[in-house]
Order: structure tokens, then sequence, then C-alpha cells
């Protein structure tokens, strides 16, 4: 077998031309004309071609070598292609270049197609938004070594966001056979270990049948909740070799696994407890896994007469819901006589209040005998070293299952345990919590979000409202977090479906913000939804070239640049120190600013081929940008306009 | 060098507090509140965001925003003794603080009634 691989190297590094001829009996494509193919170490062809190439009706090219057979990459194709992956993003690399190959030339870029990314760690936050839109995972082909090493962070941010991401990477784990030098600094005996501790499953498979099944399982895992990233090691070796007549290999069948629901007891209790209180309170935060999340979690509040306080790890409950309080949570969380925690991360956190002052003071925030209870895929699955898991909080109902899944169970018992006096208490408490929400909202809008409203640098509400105003009428989705604009898209716009938003990076690893954008653009795509990302400045310039990757795919998005000149998170972080220490806070931007020069975002955009705008500064001019921006966006095109904004 | 560094970032922006109402002390008192940081929290004009409440219109009388920055007790917000904020540069940011306009009313603002 190795062998047969130098062989076909041999050929290949010689720059040989690929004649079409029936490929061994696997091969499902038929063969075609006698087409020449360039050969690594060619030039590249002129950009023209190359669009043509990715554009044109798909041939594939059946291959062909010395020694018969068809390539094991190939192979791996038809296994994407079972599992459905649309996209592989990559970042090319001598390892994987078998799998690149046959995506090119067998799949013809079509199913899956590649997506050119200039960072790994953008093609992982690109899988990651894709997901949370999608529904289901991005392949990312991925260097062994140091390009798994460039995308650990993408990875770790899935981990934390309970995201499906479906990794291969490439690896030359035969010493005896790998190129020497670069390739073999590149190869490890473990490449996968740099990622296990926020990896659900890895595997580097020896075979190519282990390659199936190992792929096959590790996308039944990654999407079985909690969902999490999964990795495969696709040894060249395996990409490269040539399998002959006589290897019958399967593509196993892909059996998905029906996501967990709570215990039928457990959950009878919880309708109980859920009746029993006075003051109800809802905690969410990574609840919708499908479009089924939101109208179950708004059947469930109005059924009990329930505040609902959501934390944004995803588009959970409508933001003009009357039962939405979560700009009231604090007092509505120390009013609560049962707080119910759904996908929670940092339930004690909900519980207990912590000041980051030198005194780092602990408190309760709930009242004595508050009860407490969570249903969370946490509970199933947790590792050792990352601490993400939180802080422990015991509570007097723990259901280890997923939320979504166990709310139409949760539903049910509650129906049969609702009687006509809790009917009334209930209509009561809904009438009350509506009321406290319409004077919350008004008293914001009416109070807050003016302050500031002509000024410059643009204020967050002031942007908000623009930008509302821009979108209202469209299909749109808001795919940036919006903490940092205050809260004020959830508190100005109307959520009322669970696609047009998808939380943040859940492991607050910067990087992320461009590239989960463009992932969750992309999958908006089809739809023809108008995206929009209100993106940090110090974030993208981790991963500028996902600029590029937008206009080379062709992705309809919106980004407004949130221009604070400032790493803001850590200008405050250092201030804190200076003042703890009496030593002021003067020098606290050194090393946390963005100043000096600034950076000129709408030229960066411009050099990679991107419409901009800006720097806008006068928020009277802000309407008339984002109107031309939206319009150049629905037509098809990426456009960014740099806004000079209050720091939150 | 560096406090120049935080100062060139408003440079050049328009101040719109009330032009009639700026003194000596109130110009000297934005340029303060820009320097020791009070904007990273709480807005370039004091209008409040999620890290810190809002300062003005209306700020606290005088003697309770010294206070408040002189010991803000278990709070998030970070205390300023005297040796790094004198209490001559408190009353400067508060001078500021008062010539700060009121907002254009909610009902004056199309943008903040739409649904
Ligand atoms: C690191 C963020 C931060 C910085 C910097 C900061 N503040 Fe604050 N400030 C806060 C927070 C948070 C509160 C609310 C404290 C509370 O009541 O819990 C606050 C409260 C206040 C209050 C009380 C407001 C009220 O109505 O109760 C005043 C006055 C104030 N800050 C002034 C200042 C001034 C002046 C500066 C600069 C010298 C400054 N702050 C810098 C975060 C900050």
């Amino acid at each position: 077998m190795n062998e047969k691989i130098a062989v076909n190297r041999r050929l290949f590094l010689k720059g040989a031309t690929v004649a079409g001829a029936a490929a061994g009996s696997g091969a499902a494509l038929v063969p075609t004309e006698t087409k020449a193919l360039t050969a690594a170490g060619k030039a590249m062809p002129p950009s023209a071609e190359m669009m043509r190439a990715e554009l044109e009706k798909p041939t594939p090219i059946a291959a062909s070598s010395s020694e018969g057979g068809r390539p094991g990459s190939d192979f791996m194709v038809d296994v994407l292609r079972a599992l459905d992956i649309e996209y592989v993003a990559t970042n090319p690399a001598s390892s994987c270049r078998g799998l690149h190959e046959s995506i090119n030339n067998y799949a013809m870029n079509q199913k899956p197609e590649l997506l050119t990314v200039m960072h790994e760690e953008i093609g992982g936050a690109m899988a990651h938004g894709y997901a949370k839109v999608s529904g289901k995972p991005m392949g990312l082909l991925f260097h062994g070594t140091v390009g798994m090493q460039h995308a650990t962070m993408s990875l770790y941010n899935a981990w934390c966001d309970r995201v499906p991401m479906f990794v291969m990477s490439g690896n030359h784990l035969d010493a005896a056979h790998r190129i020497p030098g670069v390739a073999t600094t590149h190869a490890a005996q473990d490449p996968l270990a740099i990622v296990r501790d926020f990896t659900k499953w890895d595997d580097q498979p020896a075979s190519l049948q282990a390659a199936a099944e190992a792929m096959t399982r590790a996308y039944k895992i990654s999407m079985t909740p909690p969902y999490a990233p999964v990795a495969i090691s696709l040894d060249a070796h395996l990409q490269e070799m040539s399998y002959g007549e006589g290897e019958k290999l399967r593509i196993p069948k892909l059996s998905k696994t029906a996501p967990p629901a709570g215990d039928s007891e457990a959950v009878r209790d919880l309708a109980k407890m859920l009746l029993e209180a006075q003051n109800p309170v809802i905690v969410v935060d990574r609840l919708t896994r499908t479009p089924r999340g939101m109208p179950l979690l708004v059947e469930l509040a109005e059924l009990v007469g329930a505040a609902v306080v959501d934390q944004y790890g995803r588009q959970n409950f409508p933001s003009r819901h009357p039962l939405n309080q979560t700009d009231r949570a604090r007092p509505v969380v120390a009013a609560a006589d049962f707080v119910l925690g759904l996908e929670v991360s940092d339930f004690w956190g909900i519980v207990n209040s912590f000041n980051d002052n030198p005194s780092q003071k602990q408190g309760t925030r709930i009242k004595e005998g508050t009860k407490l209870a969570t249903i969370t895929t946490r509970d199933l699955y947790i590792r050792a070293n990352y601490q993400d898991f939180q802080r422990y909080q015991g509570v007097d109902l723990s259901i280890a299952a997923d939320s979504e899944a166990t709310l139409p169970l949760l539903i049910e018992a509650v129906r049969s345990a609702l009687t006509d006096s809790h009917k009334t208490a209930i209509g009561k408490r809904r009438e009350a919590l509506a009321k406290a929400f319409d004077q919350s909202r008004n008293r914001l809008i009416s109070e807050a979000a003016t302050l500031g409203w002509d000024e410059t640098p643009i204020s967050t509400a002031r942007l908000s409202a623009e930008l509302w105003a821009a979108i209202k009428d469209h299909d749109w989705a808001l795919v940036s977090r919006d903490a940092r604009l205050s809260n004020w898209p959830h508190r100005l716009w109307n959520f009322d479906k669970s696609y047009q938003f998808i939380g943040d990076s859940g492991g607050a690893g910067q990087g992320y913000g461009m590239g989960a954008a463009l992932g969750a653009a992309l999958a908006h795509r089809e739809h023809g939804r108008l995206v929009v990302n209100v993106q940090g400045d110090g974030d993208l310039m981790y991963g500028p070239g996902a600029l590029w990757t937008a206009v080379h795919h062709k992705i309809p998005l919106l980004t407004i640049m949130h221009n604070n000149k400032g790493y803001h998170q850590e200008v405050m972080h250092v201030q804190r120190m200076g003042n703890w220490r009496n030593r002021g806070i003067e020098r606290a931007s050194i090393g946390t600013k963005i100043q000096n020069p600034d950076v000129d975002f709408a030229t960066l955009a411009k050099s990679m081929g991107m419409a901009s705008f800006g720097p806008v500064t006068d928020p009277n001019e802000l309407g008339s940008v984002l109107k031309r921006a939206v319009a150049m966006v629905k037509a098809g095109e990426p456009v960014l306009v740099d806004v000079v904004m209050q720091p939150r | 060098m560096k406090s120049l560094s935080i100062l060139s970032l408003v440079a050049g922006l328009s101040f719109c507090g009330s032009q009639a109402a700026v003194s000596a002390d109130a110009e000297r008192g934005r340029q303060i509140f820009e320097k020791v940081g009070c904007y990273q929290c709480h807005g370039f004009q004091g209008q409040g965001a999620n890290t810190g409440p809002k300062l003005a219109p209306d700020p606290l009388p005088a003697e309770g925003i010294a206070a408040f920055i002189r010991n803000s007790g278990e709070t998030l917000m970070p205390n300023y003794v005297e040796a790094v904020l004198p209490d001559a540069d408190v009353a400067d940011i508060h001078a500021y603080l008062l010539t700060i306009k009121k907002p254009p009313s909610v009902k004056d603002i199309p943008l903040l009634n739409q649904r």
C-alpha cells in the first residue's frame, strides 16, 4: 500500500497530468472526457479562471493513476455527502491536500463547497455561527499541529456555547513514509490531544473503512445534546492512498440520536413546584436549539404566569412579550420564591452576587426559602480541566436533560395539575408582570435611550434605533451579541423569531465576531435574510482576513464597526486595578487602547474588495448611510459601516 | 504623553453641551472626566450604559458626587482617592456634568416611537 502511495506521490510531484479513465468499482462518478488537470506546484491560474472553476456547472473528474484504484479522499467526500455536510472551511495545508483535491475535482466544489479562510480561528468561528442558524455542523479541514493550534480557541468557544462542529485535520503518522522537513515537523503521535479537553470525541482512524465509521460516529455525537465539537484526524496516507476493486467500503447509516428528555417523575415534581410558587421566575440561557424552543417557552411561561429572564445565549423568548422581565432581572429574582434555570451556564451567578472589588464580597440574591430547579444537559457531560462549568450551585430539583426536549412533557404535566384557583392567581400575576414590562420599557426608552441622543461619539441607543429603522421592514437577523450595545437592540427591536439572534461566543474568546457573523450570514443567505453584525473593533483585528472571505464567497452581511478604539472590557479592568492600588487610572490606556494610529476600518474593508462607509461620527448622518448600506446588502454584497461609538 | 493619547480620542469632536454654560472649570472638568476614565463606564456625556448609571443631566449635588467617588462602598464603581483625583478635580467634573443639556423629549424623536 505504501509503495502505491509513493508512486502516486512521485507522479503528482512531477506535475503529471491525470487523464480520465474509469476509476475503481467504488467510484460513483461517470468518467468524463480526458481533461488535463493542473498539478500541485504549478502557478495559480488567474482569478477569472478560478472564479469560473468555482462557479461553472461541475463535471466530476475521475482519477486515474498508473496502478488504478480510486483515491481514498474521494471516498471521504462520499462520507461527507452522506452526512449532508454542505460547506468545508479550510486554510490549505499539505496534510489535507488529498481531501482538498478531491473536493475540488471529485465533488467539483459542490457539496461540500470549500470556503477559503485566512486563519483557522476564522474558520472555526464561521462554523460556530453557521451551526447556530442552520442547526447542523459545517465541516472544517485544518492542517495537523500548526493548523489545529490556530484553531483551538474557536473550538473552545463552540464547546462552551454548546455548538456542533465537525473538524477534520490532516497528519502524517507513518514516519517511514512522510516527507522529511516541514511535513514531519507538523506530524504528531496524538494530534488531537491539543483539543481533547474541549471536544466531545475524537479519533484517528487507521483505514478508510474506520474513517467512514469514525466520521459518522463523530457527526452523531456532535449532534446529540449537549452539542459540542468533534475532531477526526484523517491521515494523509488515507487521503492519498488508492483503493482497489476488491475493497468493499461501506458508509454506515447515520442514526440521529433523539435528545434526552427529563425523567417523568421529576418533571411532575417540577410542574408542581411551578404551580405552587407565588412568584416563579424562569431564567433561560441556551434553551433554543431548534425553532420549537421559543414557542414552547412562551407556552410554559404563559401557562404558569412566570417571569422570564433571558440571558441571551440564544433567542429564547420574544423581546416584547409581556412576561419578559429581562431588564428587571435583579428585582424579579430577588422577589422570586421559585427560580427555574433552563440550560443556564452560570446558575450560581444568578443566585449569588460577587463583587469584583478588593473585598470580593459575596452574597445571596434570593430570599430565604426560595426553591431552585434546573434542567440542563450540563449535568450530562462535563470535563475537568477548563472551568466553563462555573461554580457549583445546589438546587432543590436537578433534571439532567435537554430543556427543549423536556418542555413538552413539562407543559403537559402542568396542564394536568392546573386547577381553577391556580388559574386565578396566574391571571393576576400575568397582569402585574405585563404592567411592569410596559413601565420598564417605557421608562428605558423615554429616560435612558434619549440620553446623549445627538452627541458624538454616537450613543449605542441611537445606533440601535437607527439600525432598527433601516432593517425592520425586512426579514432580518442580528448575528452579534448586543451586551456591548448595552442591550439596546433587545430593548428596542421586536425579536419574535428564534433565528433573529444567536447569542455570543460562549467562551468569550476574542476573534469570534466576524467569522461567526459570516457563518451565520451564509446560513441565512438561502433564505434571503438581511443580516446585521455589530462588530467589536478589537475582535475584528484578530482576524481581519474574514472580510476577504465575505467578499470572495459573496456572503451578504451588514457589518457595523462598534469603533470604541480599544479593548474596552480590559480598559475597565486595568482602571479597576489602578484605583484599587490608589495609583489612578490615567495610564489604563497603555496596552488597552487601539489608537495612535486609529484603524481606518473603511479602508481596511476596501483593501479586500468590500464596500464600506465611514468613519461616521455625526449621529444625524447615520440614517442615510445605513439606508444606502442596507440597499447594497440586499443586492447581495457584504458592506462595512465604521461608526465611532460610545464604549457601551 | 499617555494622558494625551486618551485626550486625542475626543480631539476634534464637537462638544455638544450647553456652550453658554461652559465655564473654565466645566471645560477642565470635561477633560478630567475623560482623562480619569469616568466616560469608560458612564459614557462621554455621563449618559449611562450597562457598565455604569447615568450621571447627567441633573447630576447629584457636588457633595454627593464627591462622597460617592471617595467611597463607593460595595459597588462596582472603583474608589478614587484624593491623591489620584483631588477635590478640585471632582468639583470641576461636577461643573461639567451641570453643563450637560437635557436630551430631546422622547415624543420629539420619531425613531424612538417606531414599532
Ligand atoms: C469601572 C467603571 C466605572 C468608572 C471608571 C467610574 N464609575 Fe462611577 N459608577 C460605576 C458603577 C458600576 C456605578 C453604580 C454603583 C452602584 O450603585 O452599584 C457608579 C456610580 C457612580 C455614581 C453614583 C450615581 C448615582 O446616581 O448613584 C457617581 C456620581 C459616579 N459613579 C461618578 C463617577 C465619576 C465622576 C467617575 C470618574 C472619576 C466614575 N464614576 C468612574 C462605574 C464606574
